[in-house]
């Protein structure tokens, strides 16, 4: 018996050390955890940093790869949906609520440079020229560029990207009411999905409603190109000399570097495909909502490689060992050698 | 004065014994009219504390959510593919027969054929979407085909349908009261129903069916304490062997036998008088009675046998064995009786039903071994003893009586003082809870568990499902605040250590924002824009379960990778933590629902009421023994050895790992409330003499000489009526059969070794 009063003591003297924190802990601001599962929940982007892979993810989870993958703290919990390295240790991530993070020792530490809930857009781009020079795209025409590494993000408008009817229909608005003008102004654009450089110094940039724009001033201004499909695209790729863009409902097109003609691979799936990645000099490797893993060849031949049952892959990327990983709603894993 | 008492009684019924007997006769079989009307009866609320923090909460939003008591109805196709039309005819049946079961809550049946069972698709210009059934749904190869679409599309496989596709589930949730009748669901009925009318009629050799569920389980056990019947037959013909070797009479073996079991009539008659069914626990109930009366009856016999051997007549000597053993046997009874009433402070249905049952059983032997059997036997005519066994028997009686010396007490009590260490020890180390998978009521290889492991192997379901609600304010789905709050606390406990996965508003809301932002996993996140949030949600049905009407309750499911009490505690602890950062004013997330809430809040309470259920037996123990002995030093002597026995039963929990459950919470206090009798009957012999001035041993020695045969019988045929328990189908009458039949044996010898060993050191003679 005496053992049963013994937990009672102690049942009574853990109880009262519960009343003192209580009163303590009232303010309830969300933190950052290191969490185990946060490598195994939403992981969006993998970027190459240097030697090593770095990957950000919901709830403002970023990793470090050093043989496995390593969670690191970060000053937000704003979902980060991409990162950019523009050397082994200079780094950026963006994200909701207009967030950009950046760091200067490989992911290990990161500092927020900007943030705004108010904005209430997500960054879901990001590319830098140089170590100052860069800029982030995202939803609803989102843009901002930097001349200074990230101390400054200066807002741009690109209205050349504005579709004819919505260019008139501003206009109409401008001069009726300046407040709805703004607003509207804000979110006529389509969502900027991804930009990327390609080997002939030109930038490319895809979004929703088949939005294919070139640029070959940095970004400063725009050609939308005419594309044959009006669904959302969501990434580009480039192997060899022929460029792929990738998005909704399993679509793939390619066309040479000048861009001048778009052609259609025709995949094995419906499903939505989120990224690419080279896999040799001629071969993209494709992953989708679904689980879908697809190889293209040049030749424009689509071989569904495996199907993750229960998954949706957001990213994929090379480590320095060549082996794959792809990232999605499980977080990040490795791809089996097929 | 007691004893003039009892000799005015011991007068008056042996003038009118005759009419006496006529009036036991007459309630016997009244109550025997009653005991025929006996149902069993398992109802859910039965085992779970109510008035327990948790039950609360549970009770409060157990119609809007469904509570623990659901049931699913796995059928598999045994060609691992269910794609035929054979399979969907029969999955079709499964799911109308049990819409219509009564007890089933229609509105929350699920399968595939379940109008709510629906898939969206984003495509190009915004959303796609149906049944997955369709409405011109024909088991044609092409009809099939598009259901197999949509199932992919709906994301219902693991949940609805088999990971491997081998089987799909039918789910309902059941009303513990009919809502136009007012009326208690009668579990038992409904297992049946399900027995009957789903697997005896669907399955097949291509189709299995796999049932699980409370109302399953509660079938399930109730048909396992039928073979118990079956054990009482073996109880009552080894203890009537038993009782011939003792009496070397067959009308002295009838008799005993007879009264103790017309004390298990009058017990279950009694029952029915109350209004009480009688539940698979409570069943052992029966065998203790019959177990104990025939055990007090022997002490009868034993006392008229010696006195007719000294030469009296039967009718006196019965006259002369009912006065002696009037007050030593209804002391002993009666600790017992108050022994079992103390486990009413437990806030459990079924363990008050028990306390109830027991007690009334063992009151009622006062009456019909106490009162009645010397009655009958003074009818009889019992043989004096021969004069042959003694001299053997006292060769042993003096052997045991040493144990009253203070050279063997030393040791004796050295040795138990090492066992007590040790089980101390051990006893500190007795698990609470459940300790084995599935459900631990039966064994590993019933029909129930194997259907539960089958279940939750190829469906990433578990029936391990601790629910948490979030209290908080109309609308209060449409604060971002809110939801983040929730999501947050969904994370956080998500990564506890034994949570498998978890599901709440909040997630799913995010997943839909996704889904509005073309399937875009960027998108999956809670939306700061009231508008997009309200859209986000408002995908959501009620049915799903995830929120109530106006949003101002939110559960958030956790699904934990078993339910063994260590892994029950550690999220227990991790909620509470995480109450105490989140709680205010406008949300608050209550612990708890589901089956292991229940769980949870079952194991609180029974580790809660282990401490003051032991107060309470030894507290009334000790009160009695203080009045029958009017001696502090005598009620330590037979309190001691009953303390160290049950701390050796603890510590026997923790080697065969039992765990401390509703099931064997009252084993330790019907151990101590029927082990006290043992030593009652010794001391009891003793302390007159040692009052007059009798040195121990000698004391002792006289003692056995009386009743030390009587005693090692009594501990014989107790261990021997709950031995045969070992053998249940029922995991936790297995359990209780072993500590029960550990705690009335080593009872026994702590009464005639530890015992004695005590008074031979209380009662030291000066040198």
């Amino acid at each position: 018996m005496s053992f049963s009063m013994l937990r009672f003591i102690s049942v009574l003297s853990v109880a009262s050390i519960f009343n003192s924190s209580a009163v303590l802990a009232q303010e309830n601001k969300l933190e950052q955890q290191i969490q185990p599962l946060a490598a195994h929940s939403l992981v969006l982007d993998i970027a190459q940093s240097g030697h090593t892979l770095v990957a950000v993810g919901e709830r403002g989870h970023a990793f470090i790869y050093d043989n496995q993958w390593q969670q690191v703290a970060t000053p937000t919990v704003a979902q980060l949906t991409k990162a950019f390295f523009i050397s082994e240790t200079k780094g950026w991530a963006v994200g909701h609520d207009a967030t950009i993070l950046h760091t200067e020792d490989g992911g290990k530490t990161w500092q927020l440079q900007m943030q705004s809930a108010e904005v209430d857009k997500p960054f879901l781009d990001l590319l830098f020229f140089d170590e100052n020079n860069g800029i982030a795209i995202g939803a609803y025409g989102l843009f901002y560029r930097t001349t200074d590494g990230g101390n400054n993000w200066i807002s741009e408008y690109h209205q050349e990207l504005l579709f004819e009817e919505d260019v008139a229909y501003l206009e109409e608005l401008k001069a009726e009411d300046e407040a709805l003008y703004l607003s509207e102004r804000s979110t006529l654009l389509p969502h900027f999905n991804r930009v990327i450089p390609l080997t002939n110094g030109q930038l490319i940039m895809v979004g929703e409603l088949g939005l294919v724009a070139v640029s070959s001033d940095k970004g400063h201004h725009w050609q939308k190109q005419n594309f044959p499909y009006e669904g959302s695209l969501f990434n580009a790729s480039e192997v060899g000399d022929i460029v792929y863009v990738m998005g909704l409902r399993g679509h793939l097109f390619k066309s040479q570097i000048q861009l001048a003609q778009w052609q259609e691979v025709m995949l094995p799936v419906d499903s939505t495909i989120n990224a690419g990645v080279a896999i040799d000099d001629s071969t993209l490797r494709i992953v989708g909502n679904a689980g879908v893993v697809i190889d293209v060849t040049a030749q424009g031949n689509a071989t569904l490689v495996e199907q993750r049952q229960g998954e949706n892959l957001v990213a994929i990327a090379k480590d320095t060992a060549g082996a794959l990983w792809v990232a999605g709603n499980k977080g990040l894993i490795k791809l089996e050698q097929k | 004065m007691l004893d003039k008492f009892v000799n005015g009684i011991e007068t008056y019924l042996f003038r009118h014994r005759a009419f006496v007997i006529f009036l036991f006769i007459l309630t016997t079989f009244f109550l025997g009219l009653q005991a025929s009307n006996l149902k069993m009866d398992a109802a859910f609320v039965k085992n779970i504390p109510l008035n327990h923090s948790y039950m609360k909460t549970y009770l409060k939003h157990q119609k809007q959510f469904g509570g623990a008591n659901s049931i699913m109805v796995a059928v598999e196709d045994t060609s691992g593919n269910i794609f035929n039309a054979n399979f969907f005819d029969s999955l079709k049946n499964v799911h109308d027969q049990l819409f219509f079961i009564p007890g089933v809550d229609r509105a929350q049946v699920k399968s595939l054929f379940s109008p709510s069972t629906r898939f969206t698709e984003v495509v190009e210009d915004g959303f796609a979407g149906g049944p997955v059934i369709p409405a011109d749904f024909t088991t044609t190869e092409q009809g099939l085909s598009i259901v197999r679409g949509n199932i992919e599309k709906a994301g219902i496989v693991g949940r609805l349908i088999a990971e491997d596709y081998s089987a799909a589930m039918v789910s309902a949730q059941l009303m513990d009261f009919d809502p136009q009748t007012g009326e208690a669901l009668d579990t038992l009925a409904f297992a049946e129903q399900l027995e009957q009318e789903l697997r005896a009629q669907y399955e097949t050799d291509d189709i299995k069916i796999h049932i699980i569920g409370f109302a399953k389980m509660a079938g399930d056990v109730a048909e396992g304490a039928k073979g118990v019947l079956l054990f009482f037959l073996i109880a009552i013909l080894v203890t009537a062997v038993m009782v011939y070797f003792f009496s070397k009479s067959i009308v002295l073996t009838i008799l005993p036998l007879v009264c103790s079991l017309t004390a298990v009539i009058w017990q279950l008659g009694l029952l029915t008088v109350v209004g009480f069914g009688l539940d698979p626990m409570s069943i052992l109930i029966p065998f203790l009675v019959f177990a104990i009366g025939v055990s007090h009856s022997v002490q009868m016999i034993n006392a008229v046998k010696r006195r007719v051997t000294d030469g009296q007549s039967t009718k006196a000597a019965a006259a002369l064995a009912f006065r002696s053993l009037l007050i030593p046997g209804g002391v002993a009874l009666l600790s017992d009786t108050i022994g079992f009433m103390t486990l009413l402070a437990i806030d459990i249905g079924i363990i008050r039903e028990l306390a109830i049952s027991a007690s009334l059983g063992v009151a009622v032997i006062i009456l019909t071994n106490l009162v009645l059997l010397p009655l009958v036997i003074s009818y009889t005519q019992v043989q004096p003893q021969k004069n042959t066994a003694p001299v053997k028997e006292n060769n042993i009686w003096v052997k045991l009586s040493k144990f009253a010396t203070p050279k063997y007490a030393i040791w004796v009590l050295l040795i138990t003082a090492g066992l007590y260490a040790v089980g101390l020890q051990q006893a500190n180390q007795m698990k609470i809870g459940d300790l084995q998978g599935g459900a631990p009521a039966l064994h590993l290889d019933s029909r129930y568990n194997q259907d539960t492991f089958f279940i939750t192997d190829k469906f990433s379901i578990t029936t391990d499902v601790m629910t948490i609600i979030v209290e908080a304010f109309p609308e209060a789905c449409t604060y971002h605040s809110v939801l983040t709050q929730i999501d947050e606390f969904e994370w956080q406990v998500s990564n506890t250590e034994g949570v498998e996965s978890t599901a709440s508003l909040a997630s799913v809301a995010k997943r839909v924002n996704a889904g509005f932002n073309e399937g875009n996993p960027k998108w999956q996140v809670l939306p700061r824009n009231t508008a997009s949030l309200v859209q986000a949600v408002g995908r959501v049905p009620t049915t799903s379960g995830l929120l109530n009407s106006d949003c101002s309750v939110m559960p958030v499911y956790l699904f934990l990778k078993d339910h063994k009490a260590e892994t029950i505690e550690v999220v227990i602890d991790k909620v509470n933590e995480l109450q105490q950062q989140m709680n205010n004013e406008q949300l608050t997330f209550k612990l708890a629902s589901g089956p292991v809430g229940v769980m949870a809040a079952t194991n609180e309470a029974v580790a809660e009421a282990q401490l003051p259920m032991m107060l309470y037996v030894y507290g009334a123990v000790f009160v009695l023994c203080l009045i029958s002995f009017r001696s502090l030093r005598a009620t330590i002597a037979v309190i001691l050895p009953l303390y160290v026995v049950s701390t050796l039963a603890q510590a026997l929990m923790t080697q065969l790992d039992i765990g401390l459950a509703v099931s064997t919470l009252p084993v330790i206090a019907l151990g101590v409330g029927i082990g006290v009798d043992y030593g009652i009957y010794i001391l009891s012999t003793m302390a007159v003499r040692l009052r007059d001035g009798m040195p121990v041993q000698q004391a002792y020695y006289e003692a056995l000489v009386e009743r030390g045969s009587a005693v090692i019988f009594t501990g014989l045929t107790l261990a021997i009526g709950v031995s045969t328990w070992f053998f249940s189908a029922l995991k936790f009458q297995m359990d209780m059969g072993i500590l029960l039949t550990f705690m009335f044996l080593v009872n026994m010898l702590g009464a005639i070794i530890i015992l004695p060993a005590i008074t031979a050191v209380f009662w030291r003679q000066p040198k």
